[in-house]
Formats: structure tokens, C-alpha cells, sequence
């Protein structure tokens, strides 16, 4: 591409400069709706990469590849989805985010595509274009914006087309600029809440309402009948709000929004990036790797979607999604080059998502299993517990020294970490889960013994005796800690916030109904779907800072 | 012997994933319940023993060509450096021959045949078409055979060994009186080694025929059989069922299967332990035979077995009559033995031609003096209207580490029976 046309295309993407503070308002331009009362504060959340990807198979369609890399995501409380509203963009970000979008322009302007996906072009009574690029600009813009874009936008965009057409001496090259700028914009980049034209402070409008609902069940953009929806008022009345969540839940695609919320709730995406020593767990790969992971979020929509589940059970279930590639890892036949469901018998030690070679070798060490990474995990995040990180100055040569010949297993090593009575006081609320998952390794794989000395696999959880994992996961089954976590998880999900006192009374209602559901989480979804809090914007004091959240610590126990 | 519920297991459903119950009894590990299955990453031609069996190398076709040069042309034509140029002027006196079917690369460049219009690009002639293709193309009257995986016609002293009697100049049978191998038929006599441990009577005929080629010292290396893996593409697969004890188990199955899936491999490259592999649709390579295990070595009785041998350009069922399978559980999980019995000598010419002349060539065989080794040595299975034998004793080595197969319980019925025609 020539240097004046990359100087047209930036240009086109308008309003940028003020990316590095997000703020509520639309920098393509905006619908000038009226600015909500002073306590309530729209939400903006910087969309993800699935969400990214299912918002342009949504608009142009499976076939167009996105090509690049994204700005990482931002975990706040454990949550990507919380992390989103409080992030921006960096410049270095924003060329990732460009490159994507000429890539994404250059394949919708394609000639195989172009009919199809820009529909028009100059001739007869439309001799420059103009009629073409407004058309153009307000169809995909709707999708893309996921609220229609305003006629003083479409003019605006239009004259940048025709000025960019005449530069460049062609219509398409035009109209692929101005579309640039429309994938690079905060209104495309940041699913931004508008406040509703009426009703009471503090409420967002019907097409805000859709994105907040299609991204909690479907973590991709509202389709055009919930658009169709959210223009004619729909979403304000209740019976229509609960067809169309109805409508959502049974769709195929409910089913990626269930995922992209385990995968967040779960931080499985760190699995991207797990390795293993090699001449350790030689059985261990990137594609077993990536394989674990969609084991966890296959298993998952096995009992909670398909068959309409209890959410406890996922803790003791031995129906595991499986695939050839973890057979080895498992040590099982599995047939056949697709995923299918494999059930492992009464007495078989793999019971629940714990036992799960994903999550046990993401919370191991590439080379040894951890204990306290394990059970910090469980807490953290299937418990929402808070553990404090460990001092900058702990020894652990005792813990790493896997090779000792006295303290042969990893539980004998940590006892004599935990002579040390600092350390002993986080291990207690960690190791004791931890050291229940002994019996795999670290790349999730069983072992009956360690150097030849039989692993104990007992401990406590809340003060419960157990011996074995399947009594563990039979206490955190029947745990309110484990219902409730995924209650307030959820809703933090779906607010893109953490949660405070003020938050209390609607958790408290949430759990009573998600009790009373018998714990479905298809239901706990619904209900999150329906709750007029879900829509509300948040109320602050005027003082409080635009972004305050702070980002998760990095920093974990080592040992 | 475990009986358990084979029979009831063998309907709709049996595939693996419905394996409730199946295998708690081996908890946790997967497959069916007293029922071990192993993956063979290679085998080998075994054989030899004795450091003194072989007074010389055995001459491959460079060296026998060379040797019949005058000094001059020798000295020009051996630096390494000169090996392309020296096989164009071999296969030059010889008129070997070589073409492409079709374009493509088939194991370097080669002439592409004229073909006749009946012929189908890619598509396999028939033999009367082959015919017409040697002739349209000037090869000799009657010669011409496919090679390289169907995808060429060649003439060659690996397809027509008896044309070129001149190649087996220099050939060294292996002579020691050591060998490994097993007593096949009971008997001691003046053929027969004795083996490393001194059992008398070791038949390995075929080690006498090849033993002294370099590639069949290199391969029967240990180290080398460790590192190389041969067959990979179609695995052959060793099922022992109704194991009660296995230390001694007086009463199992044994079945050699051929895999569908190639080997797999882990990150270090090794045969990757406990992957599932589905089964080559061919009843006739569902080999089964009953067997017991002594001190943790299983031996069966002897039964004729098919397996594939599919490797590089070779894809090849080799037969293998009277056979025994002996090998031994290691403390590893892993299974090393070999099989033991007479190797048909036309499944043995099937690979043989499979290798082509550029293959023997480089490996330093020659395709006639093996040919004219196996008719010699050839000891098993006499055909009563001629009164030749038509298998030779042999030894295949393997190592196999523990496997899944898919698709088929142990003990199913068997598609073929022991009674199917032999090659």
C-alpha cells in the first residue's frame, strides 16, 4: 500500500487520538444522546479477542480471516471480563489492531467477496458513489457499532470516502479506508453503554442492553433480530426480554458464551502458553496441551448445556470430553479422530474438573507437581478465596530438591518447607487441597507412587477430614463456598465489575434462585439475563477516577 | 484364563468410549480388563552371535560393478564424490531401466513413459496395459515391472534378479555357528546354530542369507534398533488377553494386528506410550494364537501370521508360517522379543522388488545375491509338486511399548481364520 494511502486510512480512522483514555463518549462520532445523571457510569469494556473474531464472522462472515496479534488481556479479581473495563489501548496496540483491520478491509473489498459483502458500487444515477458508501457505511455500521449509526456520522464518513476515492483515484480504495477507520474505532474496539433517551438515571438504551446480553450468552455481538429488538424498544418490556434470552439460550451459539466464561472464570487461556520439560513428561505437547483445554470447556458444556446440569457436578463428574491425543495422558483407548465422551468408572481415581490433566498440569511446574500452585488455584478461583503471595525471600531448596533421598514425595518435602512457621501459615490454606492431587503429575497424568513411596492423598477442606480426591470432590460438591463462588463470579462476568457491599443483596438473590434452580447454570444465566440490575449502569460518587481498578498481582508462590 | 465378558462385550457399542466398567478391574489403567496391548516401533531382521560369522563384508552393487572395472576406471569412479556418476554408467552396462508413470518426483528424477490411451494418469495399469507401456517405451521384450509404490516401471536387477547372475560376485554367507533365533522344528542338525545361551538347534536361515551385509549388522545394533523406527507408517500391534497372572499365566491370547494409524511419536521422538491406534481394515491381518507366560516371558504357539511392513517406499505384507512370538514383559511397562518362524520367500521377493534398484544400491545390497540366497538357504514349508521349500527360518526383532487398539474387543470373532491361503 502506498505511503498516501496509509497516511488516508489512519486518517479515516477518526477520533482516534483520544484511545488512550477511554471515555463514554463515541469518537466516530457518536448519537449526541443526552448525558446521564452524575452518579451513574456508563461502562465501557474493550472487546477480547473471541470477541473480537465473533463480531467480524458475524458482520462479513466466517471465511474472513483475523490475522495478528491482539493487546493482551487484563485479569482484574481473576476475570478478563472485569479487566475489560479497565483497559485501553496502547499505540503499540492500536498498529496490531490497524494491521488486523486492512487485512480484515482488504479481504471484504476482495473480488470473490466484494458483491456479496459490499453490495453496491458508482454508475447511473450514483455517478461518485455517495449513495453506495452511506448505504455501506449504515449497514455495517450498525453490525459493527451494534447501534445504528447517526446520519450526521454516515455524512461525515461518506465525505471522507469520496475524498479519499478522488486521492486515491478509486472508489473501493476509498471506501476500504473509510472501513479501516470503522474497525479501528472506540465505537468498534469498546462495547460502550449509552444511557437510554428515557426511563430513569441511570439506564442504558435498547441497543446498549443488546450488546450487555449477547456478549453474556453469546461473548459475540447482538445478531440483527436482537437488534431488530432493541430498535423498536423490545428489551424494555419483560415478556419480550425473556423470548429473546430464550431465544439466545437455545441457540448453538449459548454455548460459546458458556465457554468464554469458564475460560475466564477458569484463566485457561494461560494453557496457550504452558510447556513442560520434555525429558520429564515426554508425553506432553503443545497439542496435548491445547487439547486439555478444550477437554475442560468441552466436559463443561457437556453436563451444564447439554444436558442442562447441576454446576456442582462438574466436580464429580467422570464423563470427560476426550480426544486421541490425551488417550496417552489418561492412559485410555479412545477411538476415532474427533471428541466424543469418555465416562471413567466408579473406583477410577479421575473424578471432576480437578482431576482434569488441564488444569493439573497448568497449576504444576514444568518439571514437578505443585501443590501449593494447585490449591492456591482452587482457592482463588473455584472457592474465591483470596491467598496472599509469598515473601520475596523464601528458600525453597527443600520443596525443589525432587531428587532427595530421605523426603521422597512431594508431601514429605513441604513438611519440612513448613518447619518454617511463616511459611506455614499461607501452606496450611493451600497444600492441604494441593497435596490431594498428588497422585498426578505434573502433566496430569496418574501415579500411584512417587520415588516407589505410596502418595498419601489426605487433608482437610473447611475443616472436613478427607482421604482421596473422590471425597474431596465430593466436599466440594456439596460446598455452599463452591455455588456461591460461581454465582458472584458470574455476575461479575456479566457486569464487567467487582463486586461490594452495595452488591450484597443482589448476590444473595442470585444464590437463593440458583439454589432453588437445583444449581442449573443455564438458569443462574437467565436469571442474570433478566435481572434488571444487569442493564443498570453503575452509580459512583462524582470524585471517583474514570479506571480504578487494579490489575492482578503476577506474582505467585513458587514452591 | 480371564473368560470375563468378552462374548458379551462384542456388540454394538464396543468401541472404547463406552468402557464403563471395562477396565475398573485394571484401575486406572484404560483398555479391556486382563488385557495388555503393545505398539511395535520396529523390527528388525535378528540373527548372528558369533564376531567371527562373517570373513568378509558381503559386496553391494557399487562394490561388484567396481570390482569389474580395469584399475583406471576403478580408481576415477570410487571417491564418494562420484557415486551419481558411477550408478549412470552401471545401470548403463547393465540397461537397467527406469520411468515415471507420470510426472512427480518419484525418489529423484526419472523419464516420464509415453503411455498408451487406455492408461489413466494415476491410475494403476492393469498388466496387460504394462505390457503395452514396457513395449511402447522400448524396454526388453517381456520385462518391466512396477515399482516405487506403483508410481514407476522399472528393469532392474531387483525386479528380474536372474537377468543379472553377475551381481552376486563376492557374496559372503554369515558362517559363524552362534545365532539368535529359536529351534523352530525340534530338531539339531547341521544348518542349525546354537544360540548365545547354547540352545542347540537355532533355525535362522535367513540370517545365514543376509547376516553378512552392512545394513543387517547395522540394524541387528541394539542401540540402532533403540533409535530407529521402522514400520512406522502401519505399526504392528501385539495384544495379549486373558491375563490373570501376569507374571505366569498359563492360558492367553495372543493377536498381532496391524495398525490403520502411523506410529506415534513423543516430543523426544520416541514411540509415545498408551496411544490409541485403530486397525487396519483387512480381516486377513488379524493373526491370533493362544500363549502362556513363564516368569514374565510370553511365548505362544506357533501360527502363521501376516503383517504389514510399510516403511519409506516399502509397503509390503510379509508372511511369516509356524510362527512364535516370544518376548518379554520389562519392568517398564514395555514388551522385547521377537517373532520366530519361516518367512515366505515370496513375500520376502515382494520387498525385495519394493526396494528398488536405487535402493539396494545405496543401502549396498545386491537384489541377486540376496535372491540367490534365499532359494538356497530356504529351509521350511516344501512345496510337494516342486520339492523346493518356499519360507525360510528367520527372526524379527521388536521393541513395542504399551498401546491402545480401537474398534475390536480382544477375542472378537475373527474375520479370517488361520486357514486363509499364504503367499
Amino acid at each position: 500500500m502506498s505511503r498516501t494511502a496509509s497516511r488516508l486510512l489512519l486518517a479515516a480512522a477518526a477520533g482516534l487520538a483520544g484511545l488512550g483514555i477511554v471515555s463514554s463518549s463515541a469518537s466516530f462520532g457518536g448519537p449526541g444522546a443526552s448525558a446521564a445523571g452524575p452518579t451513574a457510569q456508563p461502562s465501557v469494556r474493550r472487546l477480547t479477542e473471541s470477541q473480537y473474531r465473533a463480531a467480524i464472522a458475524e458482520v462479513f462472515g466466517p471465511e474472513i480471516e483475523v490475522v495478528g496479534r491482539f493487546e493482551p488481556d487484563m485479569r482484574v479479581g481473576g476475570l478478563a471480563a472485569v479487566g475489560a473495563s479497565a483497559v485501553s489501548i496502547t499505540p503499540a496496540g492500536f498498529e496490531q489492531y490497524d494491521a488486523i483491520a486492512r487485512h480484515v478491509a482488504e479481504q471484504v473489498f476482495a473480488p470473490a467477496a466484494r458483491p456479496r459483502l459490499v453490495g453496491c458500487a458508482p454508475g447511473g444515477e450514483d455517478p461518485a458513489g455517495a449513495h453506495c458508501a452511506a448505504a455501506f457505511v449504515g449497514r455495517v455500521g450498525l453490525k459493527l457499532f451494534r447501534r445504528p449509526v447517526a446520519l450526521r456520522e454516515v455524512q461525515a464518513a461518506v465525505a471522507r470516502t469520496l475524498a479519499a476515492a478522488q486521492r486515491l483515484g478509486n472508489f473501493d480504495a476509498g471506501l476500504q479506508a473509510t472501513l479501516v477507520g470503522m474497525l479501528t474505532s472506540p465505537d468498534f474496539l469498546f462495547r460502550i453503554d449509552l444511557p437510554a433517551p428515557r426511563g430513569p438515571a441511570g439506564a442504558i438504551d435498547g441497543y446498549s442492553k443488546a450488546s450487555r446480553l449477547s456478549f453474556l450468552l453469546w461473548n459475540a455481538p447482538p445478531d440483527d433480530a436482537l437488534l431488530d429488538a432493541a430498535g423498536k424498544g423490545l428489551l424494555d418490556r419483560p415478556e419480550d426480554l425473556r423470548g429473546q434470552v430464550d431465544r439466545m439460550i437455545a441457540s448453538p451459539k449459548f454455548v460459546d458464551g458458556v465457554r468464554a466464561f469458564f475460560d475466564d472464570f477458569l484463566q485457561l487461556r494461560d494453557m496457550e502458553t504452558l510447556s513442560k520439560d520434555g525429558l520429564i513428561y515426554p508425553g506432553f505437547s503443545t497439542t496435548v496441551a491445547a487439547a486439555s483445554r478444550e477437554q475442560v470447556l468441552r466436559t463443561i458444556t457437556d453436563l451444564l448445556v447439554d444436558h442442562k446440569g447441576d454446576y456442582r457436578d462438574l466436580f464429580t463428574t467422570r464423563r470427560f470430553a476426550m480426544t486421541r491425543a490425551l488417550g496417552p495422558i489418561y492412559n485410555v483407548p479412545v477411538s476415532g479422530s474427533g471428541w466424543s465422551m469418555y465416562e471413567f468408572p466408579e473406583g477410577d481415581p479421575r473424578i471432576g474438573l480437578l482431576t482434569q490433566a488441564g488444569l493439573l498440569a497448568l497449576h504444576s511446574h514444568p518439571g514437578r507437581t505443585s501443590p501449593t500452585l494447585r490449591g492456591k488455584s482452587l482457592r482463588e478461583t473455584v472457592l474465591c478465596e483470596q491467598v496472599p503471595s509469598p515473601p520475596a525471600n523464601v528458600n525453597f531448596a527443600v520443596v525443589q530438591d525432587v531428587n532427595n533421598a530421605t523426603l521422597k514425595t512431594t508431601r514429605q518435602r513441604l513438611e519440612a518447607h513448613l518447619d518454617d512457621e511463616e511459611c506455614a501459615s499461607c501452606h496450611k490454606a493451600t497444600d492441604g487441597l494441593g497435596l490431594s492431587l498428588e497422585q498426578f503429575d505434573g502433566a496430569g497424568q496418574y501415579r500411584s507412587t512417587e520415588h516407589d513411596e505410596p502418595i498419601d492423598t489426605s487433608g482437610k477442606f473447611d475443616k472436613a477430614a478427607f482421604a482421596g480426591v473422590p471425597a474431596l470432590a465430593r466436599l466440594m460438591h456439596d460446598s455452599p463456598k463452591v455455588s456461591q463462588c460461581v454465582v458472584s463470579t458470574a455476575w461479575r462476568y456479566a457486569s464487567g465489575r467487582d463486586t461490594g457491599l452495595a452488591d450484597r443483596p443482589q448476590l444473595d438473590r442470585l444464590n437463593a434462585s440458583f439454589a432453588a434452580g437445583g444449581y442449573r447454570f443455564i438458569d443462574l444465566m437467565r436469571t442474570i439475563a433478566l435481572d434488571p440490575q444487569f442493564y443498570a449502569m453503575l452509580r459512583v460518587p462524582l470524585t471517583r477516577p474514570a479506571t480504578t481498578a487494579r490489575a492482578d498481582s503476577k506474582s505467585q508462590d513458587r514452591s | 484364563m480371564l473368560k470375563k465378558s468378552a462374548a458379551a462385550l462384542t456388540g454394538a457399542g464396543l468401541v472404547c468410549l463406552a468402557a464403563v466398567g471395562l477396565h475398573a478391574a485394571d484401575a486406572p489403567t484404560g483398555g479391556w480388563p486382563g488385557t495388555r496391548t503393545f505398539v511395535v516401533s520396529g523390527l528388525f531382521v535378528g540373527g548372528g552371535g558369533d564376531p567371527n560369522g562373517c570373513p568378509a563384508q558381503s559386496p553391494g552393487n557399487f562394490d561388484v560393478y567396481l570390482a569389474s572395472l580395469p584399475a583406471d576406471q576403478r580408481a576415477e569412479l570410487s571417491p564418494p564424490g562420484k557415486r551419481r556418476e558411477l550408478q549412470k554408467q552401471m545401470w548403463q552396462h547393465f540397461g537397467f531401466r527406469r520411468m515415471a508413470l507420470w510426472p512427480g518426483d518419484f525418489g529423484g528424477r526419472a523419464e516420464v513413459a509415453k503411455l498408451p490411451p487406455d492408461v489413466k494418469l494415476h491410475q494403476k495399469p492393469s498388466p496387460a496395459q504394462l505390457r503395452a507401456i514396457a513395449e511402447l517405451n522400448g524396454f526388453p521384450k517381456g520385462k518391466g515391472s512396477l515399482a516405487y509404490q506403483d508410481q514407476t516401471l522399472a528393469y532392474s536387477s531387483c525386479t528380474n534378479p536372474y537377468d543379472f547372475p553377475e551381481l552376486a560376485k563376492g557374496y559372503v554367507p554369515y558362517q559363524g555357528k552362534i545365532s539368535t533365533g529359536m529351534n523352530l522344528d525340534g530338531k539339531a542338525g547341521a544348518s542349525n546354530f546354537s544360540s548365545p545361551d547354547g540352545e542347540k538347534g537355532v533355525d535362522n536361515q535367513l540370517w545365514r542369507a543376509i547376516g553378512c551385509y552392512k545394513q543387517s549388522q547395522e540394524m541387528n545394533d541394539p542401540a540402532f534398533q533403540e533409535k530407529v523406527m521402522l514400520s512406522a507408517r502401519s505399526p504392528t500391534l501385539v495384544e495379549v488377553s486373558g491375563i490373570d497372572d501376569p507374571r505366569n499365566d498359563p492360558d492367553v491370547t495372543v493377536r498381532v494386528l496391524t495398525g490403520a494409524d502411523p506410529l506415534v511419536r513423543d516430543g523426544a521422538g520416541k514411540p509415545l506410550a498408551r496411544a490409541s491406534y485403530s486397525l487396519d481394515s483387512d480381516p486377513s491381518l488379524v493373526n491370533v494364537a493362544h500363549g502362556r507366560i513363564v516368569d514374565g516371558v510370553l511365548t505362544t504357539d506357533p501360527f502363521d501370521l501376516r503383517f504389514v511392513f510399510r516403511e519409506q517406499i516399502i509397503d509390503n505384507v510379509r508372511v511369516v508360517r509356524g510362527a512364535v512370538v516370544r518376548a518379554r514383559f520389562k519392568p517398564d511397562g514395555n514388551l522385547d522379543g521377537g517373532i520366530y518362524g519361516y518367512t515366505t520367500l515370496s513375500s520376502y521377493y515382494d520387498m525385495v522388488e519394493h526396494m528398488t534398484q536405487d535402493g539396494a544400491d545405496n543401502v549396498g545390497l545386491s537384489c541377486v545375491a540376496v535372491r540367490q540366497a534365499l532359494d538356497r538357504y530356504a529351509d521350511g514349508y516344501r512345496d510337494r509338486a516342486t520339492g523346493k521349500y518356499t519360507a525360510i527360518s528367520s527372526e524379527w526383532r521388536f521393541h513395542a511399548v504399551p498401546a491402545f487398539v480401537t474398534g475390536i474387543p480382544p477375542q472378537a470373532p475373527l474375520g479370517a481364520g488361520t486357514a486363509r491361503a499364504m503367499r
